[in-house]
């Protein structure tokens, strides 16, 4: 390292900066997270720009391209393909992000919000609140979360904000148990009974100095929620109790619809899955970065 | 003498514990009179700290204080509900804590932690306690102080920290400040810097001072009275100069003769006190410091002497004390 490089570094070590500031620098150099970056970007612009990107309507049909026999792979109008109703795979596809991303943050944010609520008070005021509270949790937690999600969906009825709603709920023991956790770690901290010591009331105390101590874990945990929400959506698309309509472009109920095209027409199916994959995969390598970004044993590190 | 600001008696702090009751603090009692600075010296675990916390209400959640009274400006400091606690807490009576390292917020700026003090007992608004923020950190003499509001914890120093505590403390003018081992965790030369801080600051408001400490050198050089503190019971307190020239408690006189000193002999080898601490899992029965005494009677094994006076404004807790001037002749002893 030439003197110049030096010089430039201890400049960027004084330059006063918050503790966010000095994640993002390290998020930055993550490649994973980069890549993450530009999955989820690309999903994101896609589900903002769908009619503008695709060439057909998600419901438009074409009937007389199917009358052949399903279906006619990729071509040149066709860039994915056609579905069994003569639908353009390609638009349907582009379509589908918007739903994947609605259910996907709508759902995150319903457990985020209760988990969050519910783990505070938990850590922070123990006892039988506290008791009662992750006991309550335990037994969703001992439910299997794809299971629950199926049984409020059948409770509700099928749909998508009945989707929404039981993916959220899934997520709500998930966040609710992190943050207890880390609040419990954070209220025996010095800086808490400093703070208690200068007479600063127990809400503010919780609020302005345990709850961003303890946010960060929530942060990578929610990116992942995301990839995972966006999977059991699918997963209940695919089972049909995913939105009733069937003209929509959901992508797990894109997968159900061609099961009994898989012999003949199998990019129907490798499609919508790729889409899946990629999706999740955006979010999971955002959140691994996160993690290593926000981890306080890494931090100072280069 | 000026009539006391805070009068202790008979306070009693108990742990409950998963090995069982922990006898944390066994019936102190000691007064501060304004402008005072009251020492109490011991060793880790004695019950120095948890008599503080105590007073101001803010013991771990299995800590009780199960007797006595702490009387402030008319009121029962242990009698009042958290929320009338509260707002003494930082207001009259405040606490400079032993590590500053941990005792500010990663992720709050300097300039939000000394506000919120500031917003909590005056309700004053960002800017007014802005402008008294950097006041605070000028006279803890922090330069470029307006600038540096902005930063966070790990942009300073141990020391600078340190003074960030202490000006966090003393934003409302506290009548009381009560300051736990301020200086454990620095380097002895800032250690002189946040004392000699600490001493004008304190005289300059006629504010009272309870010194914390285990650094007897600390004590002799800050504190006007001292008390010693062992197993939850103070075992000698006096004027610092009647302690440190004349120890009467064979513990006091163990604690002066395990610290170096610079007029001690070449030879002379430091003399540590036998044993460990007392396992406060039992109320005491007998002298708690009897174990580990070289000046043990039958009668400490039996019953816990009282704290007698034997000259003015010198007290023991011993039934065999100390000659008046055994540490005298030993050190001159020791130096020729």
């Amino acid at each position: 390292m030439s003197i110049a490089e030096l010089e430039s570094r201890e400049i960027q070590l004084e330059r006063p900066q918050g503790l966010w500031s000095e994640a993002w620098q390290r998020l930055r150099r993550n490649r994973g997270a980069i890549i993450g970056f530009g999955l989820v970007g690309t999903f994101v612009l896609v589900a903002i720009f769908a009619p503008l990107l695709a060439p057909y309507g998600p419901r438009e049909q074409n009937l007389s391209l199917v009358r052949e026999g399903c279906c006619p792979g990729p071509s040149a109008d066709y860039w994915f393909g056609v579905d069994a109703l003569g639908r353009d795979e390609f638009s349907r596809i582009l379509y589908g992000a918007r739903y994947s991303l609605l259910i996907g943050v709508v759902s995150v944010a319903v457990g985020l919000t209760f988990g969050l609520i519910l783990g505070a008070v938990a850590g922070f005021f123990g006892g039988i609140i506290d008791g009662v509270i992750m006991r309550l949790m335990d037994i969703m937690l001992a439910i299997p979360g794809f299971l629950l999600a199926i049984g409020i969906v059948a409770m509700l009825g099928p749909g998508i904000w009945q989707i929404m709603i039981a993916v959220g709920v899934v997520n709500i023991p998930i966040f609710a148990r992190l943050l207890r956790g880390a609040v419990l770690a954070q209220r025996e901290n010095d800086f808490v009974l400093a703070a208690r010591a200068v007479g600063v009331p127990r809400r503010t105390i919780l609020g302005s100095h345990i709850l961003p101590n303890s946010i960060s874990p929530l942060i990578v945990q929610g990116t992942l929620a995301l990839a995972t929400a966006i999977i059991d959506v699918a997963g209940l698309g695919y089972l049909g109790l995913g939105p009733q309509d069937p003209a929509t472009p959901e992508w797990g109920t894109m997968l159900t619809d061609t099961i009994r095209y898989l012999q003949t027409a199998p990019h129907l199916a490798i499609i919508p899955g790729i889409a899946i994959v990629l999706a999740v995969l955006g979010f999971n390598l955002i959140g691994d970065g996160l993690r290593e970004a926000l981890d306080p044993k890494l931090r100072g590190r280069a | 003498m000026r009539t006391p600001l805070l009068t202790v008696e008979d306070l009693e702090v108990r742990f409950g514990t998963s090995r069982g009751l922990v006898y944390a603090v066994n019936g102190i009692s000691f007064d501060i009179a304004p402008g005072e600075t009251l020492g109490i010296v011991g060793e880790s675990g004695c019950g120095k700290s948890v008599t503080s916390l105590a007073l101001l209400g803010i013991l771990a959640r299995n800590g009780r204080v199960t007797g006595g009274t702490a009387m402030f400006g008319g009121r029962d400091l242990l009698k009042l509900k958290d929320e009338q606690l509260r707002l003494i807490r930082g207001r009259e009576i405040a606490m400079v804590f032993q590590d500053p390292m941990t005792s500010l917020n990663p992720v709050l700026t300097i300039g939000k932690q000394l506000r919120e003090p500031l917003q909590v007992h005056f309700g004053m608004d960002k800017s007014q306690a802005d402008r008294r923020a950097v006041e605070l950190l000028e006279q803890v003499g922090i330069p470029s102080a307006k600038q540096r509001l902005r930063d966070y914890p790990h942009q300073f120093s141990g020391g600078m920290r340190q003074r960030v505590m202490i000006a966090i403390a003393l934003a409302c003018e506290p009548k009381l400040l009560i300051a736990d081992e301020p200086t454990t965790a620095l380097d002895v030369t800032i250690q002189a810097q946040i004392l000699e801080l600490l001493k004008t600051l304190v005289s300059e408001r006629d504010t009272a001072l309870m010194l914390i400490t285990h650094d007897l050198g600390v004590v002799a050089g800050m504190c006007e009275r001292v008390n010693v503190m062992y197993a939850g019971m103070f075992m000698e307190t006096g004027s610092a100069a009647a302690l440190f020239s004349q120890p009467r408690h064979p513990y006091t006189l163990g604690l002066l003769q395990s610290v170096p000193r610079l007029d001690a002999g070449r030879r002379q080898k430091l003399m540590p006190i036998p044993g460990s601490p007392r396992n406060m899992l039992s109320p005491p029965g007998e002298c708690p410091f009897a174990p580990r005494c070289r000046y043990e009677v039958e009668q400490s094994r039996q019953q816990v002497p009282p704290l007698e006076e034997i000259e003015p404004g010198h007290q023991v807790r011993c039934f065999n004390p100390v000659p008046a001037d055994e540490w005298q002749r030993e050190r001159l002893g020791g130096a020729a």
